[in-house]
């Protein structure tokens, strides 16, 4: 059996910088992340956490590798539901670059890959966020390209 | 090993008519589909026909269901003889309203074991529905030169 991994490609019309600093700026990420705000200086070793907007901790974690604008890989816990908390610590590599959408198809935009997978056994943890992803991928698209975004809880 | 099947889920700040149309005319496809013509507004039994920008027709299966703006089902096999011959897969569409937005679930399975064309289509999928929400919410889909380079191509011809 396969241990379930989730992963997600999006195309978009902005430069890697731009989408570095909306994964990291919590004023960004406030606006796209459905009002969660991150905590974190996004070093490798630095601790980071993601809140609700009522101070609630949603997750928390590690960075373990940090090179901008190119790749953020996180050491990621939920901590808010006991069923997601109890499958343990996730990790997250999140990759951006300036790629062809095709090959020999010509035209470059930002490709966002995020792929996730549990670093033990389990299958809800990965099940939740394959739910919340598009979401949130889906809003920082938006976020970048028209200045709103798309969906709105 | 299981037989394939891709998923992908993406939300557009678009009405589900206007991500319907986008989905089946072809004047509307050529704008974000990296210049192809797409028809698939036909019923049930119709085809679903697909021209890339040299005029070329790359796309002719048929309509399996379609339930406008909810639902929309075809066959797809390439008539690219380029691309190795498999048995036809199944494209699933799926429209829900969520505010005047749009929750879009594309699915395509019915793949064989191995199949080379489930490795292309998962490629494909996110590029073209990445430009498909970019020309909804933007006015401007991704841009390509591929389109541009094979009109240019079809005129020397």
């Amino acid at each position: 059996m396969t241990k379930p991994y989730f992963v997600y490609v999006t195309y978009i019309r902005s430069t890697p910088e731009k989408v570095w600093a909306a994964l990291t700026d919590p004023v960004a990420v406030s606006k796209y992340w459905f009002n969660m705000t991150v905590e974190c200086p996004f070093t490798p070793g630095s601790p980071w956490a993601l809140k609700y907007d009522d101070g609630r901790v949603a997750d928390t974690g590690e960075i373990l590798e940090a090179d901008p604008p190119r790749r953020l890989v996180i050491r990621w816990r939920n901590e808010f539901k006991p069923e997601l908390k109890a499958e343990g610590y996730s990790r997250c590599t999140i990759t951006i670059e300036l790629a062809e959408y095709y090959p020999g198809m010509g035209g470059k935009a930002v490709k966002l890959t995020v792929e996730h997978g549990l670093e033990g056994e389990g299958g809800k943890f990965i099940e939740a966020v394959s739910g919340g992803w598009p979401k949130v991928l889906s809003n920082l698209k938006s976020y970048l390209e028209s200045g709103d975004v798309a969906f709105k809880e | 090993m299981s037989k394939p099947i891709f998923v992908y889920v993406t939300y557009i700040a678009a009405p589900p008519e206007r991500v319907w149309e986008g989905l089946t005319k072809p004047d509307v496809s050529e704008k974000f589909w990296f210049g192809y013509r797409v028809n698939a507004d036909g019923k049930p039994g119709a085809r679903m026909t697909a021209f890339n920008p040299a005029g070329k027709q790359v796309h002719d299966d048929p309509i399996i269901e379609s339930d406008p703006p909810r639902k929309l089902v075809y066959g797809w096999k390439s008539l690219y003889k380029e691309l190795p011959d498999e048995r036809p897969s199944r494209v699933t569409f799926t429209l829900e309203a969520l505010k005047g937005q749009t929750r879009l679930t594309v699915t395509h399975d019915d793949f064989d074991e191995g199949s080379k064309m489930f490795d292309m289509i998962s490629k494909g999928w996110p590029a073209v529905l990445s430009s498909l929400k970019s020309f909804l919410e933007t006015g401007r889909g991704l841009e390509s030169t591929w389109d541009e380079e094979q009109r240019r191509h079809a005129g020397q011809a």
